[in-house]
């Protein structure tokens, strides 16, 4: 039977960059937010101090802070002449999860910004 | 890459020494780690005993000895590939929850993709990998007289990983070359992880390379190391455990 919860005045889902970053903006706007989030319940003191934070094959290799793709995963294809096909292990991109989402496997990399970036205004009006 | 499965070797034999060689001072940490024959303290170690096999067959075992040690020769650089635990490595990775697929979406449709939509087979790692060493021994039957992969001279032990390198070993209902670029990769990854996953024993594979292994601050010795070259034995996580 479902769970009748308490009314809220804003539910986010999705507490990592984004998702944080939104509920913050709501509580100082004064409303009660409540985000919801997947995954392990993960504590930092544990998992992001050494000597597990140095551990690559389980981190790096083995992706321990990815989603998990037996419950759920994307298909893709590179063109409408291909057949979509479900990615089995993520590899090329990677979504994490848990509390902080992308925010607790970001590289902290920025790569520079190419002459287009700066040109993404005018490409859209151009368009 | 196709031209010579050991031309990375070669690399890291240059690279490796390249490291050490400023790393090690008078006493070479390559030389240091080579096993001591003579004379074994009173409280020394017996000298280490195999480790028994727990996930592998005996003869994917026999197998999976010899790819690693055809991988990584015995040589002045490091024991062989299985005396370096990249063996049991496997043998703990293909039993572990990744081996059995966990965290993997294992539900059709099951189509022969294009290479870059990534793995595509139903097959968890540890099945891959039986399916993968079984394939592999039928075509040595058939191409090499009669033996299995491990029965083979080094020689054709060489011979036969490029030609599935190369894709030109006809494997039944197998991808030879995909196969090929698993059992490199893991042996890889044995060579070079963490020795509490039971390879890289006694931090060879990061000697090799100067690599210092688990610390990751070194602002407390920047002043130590101003305008000298940072060189320091590798420590493992269970150093610190």
């Amino acid at each position: 039977m479902a769970t009748r919860l308490k009314e809220i005045d804003a539910v986010v889902i999705g507490m990592g960059f984004s998702g944080a970053i939104l509920a913050r903006e709501l509580t100082k706007a004064g409303l009660n937010v409540v985000g919801l989030e997947r995954g392990a319940d993960r504590n930092p003191a544990e998992e992001f101090t050494l000597t597990r934070l140095r551990d690559e094959l389980r981190y790096v290799v083995r992706l321990e802070l990815m989603q998990d793709n037996s419950t759920d995963t994307i298909t893709f294809r590179n063109g409408s002449d291909e057949s979509a096909l479900p990615i089995r292990r993520f590899g090329a991109f990677l979504p994490g999860e848990g509390v902080g989402g992308t925010g607790i496997h970001w590289g902290a990399l920025h790569w520079r910004f190419l002459p287009t970036d700066f040109r993404i205004k005018s490409a859209l009006t151009e368009k | 890459m196709a031209d010579d499965a050991f031309a990375r070797r070669k690399f890291l034999v240059g690279a490796g020494l390249a490291g050490t060689a400023i790393a090690a001072g008078v006493a070479g940490p390559v030389e240091a780690q080579q096993p001591a024959p003579a004379a074994p303290a009173v409280a020394a170690p017996a000298p280490q005993a195999p480790e028994p096999f727990i996930t592998l067959t005996a003869p994917e075992a026999a197998f999976i000895v010899a790819v690693v040690d055809t991988l990584i020769p015995p040589d002045e650089l490091s024991p062989s590939g299985s005396d370096c635990g990249v063996a049991v490595f496997i043998d703990r990775q293909l039993g572990s929850a990744w081996g059995g697929g966990a965290k993997m979406y294992r539900a059709g449709p099951f189509l022969k993709g294009k290479p870059e939509q990534g793995y595509q087979l139903p097959l968890a790692p540890r099945e891959y990998f039986a399916s993968g060493i079984a394939a592999t021994n039928t075509w040595t039957r058939k191409a090499y007289g009669g033996k299995d992969f491990d029965r083979l001279a080094a020689a054709d032990r060489i011979a036969a990983l490029k030609a599935m390198e190369d894709g030109k070993a006809e494997f039944e209902n197998f991808d030879a070359r995909a196969f090929f670029a698993q059992l490199l990769s893991i042996t890889m990854a044995g060579f070079f992880a963490d020795p509490i996953y039971g390879g890289n024993r006694d931090m060879i594979a990061w000697k090799l390379i100067g690599f210092p292994g688990l610390p990751a601050t070194y602002a407390d010795k920047v002043d130590d190391y101003r305008d000298r070259r940072y060189a320091a034995e590798p420590q493992s996580i269970a150093d610190f455990s």
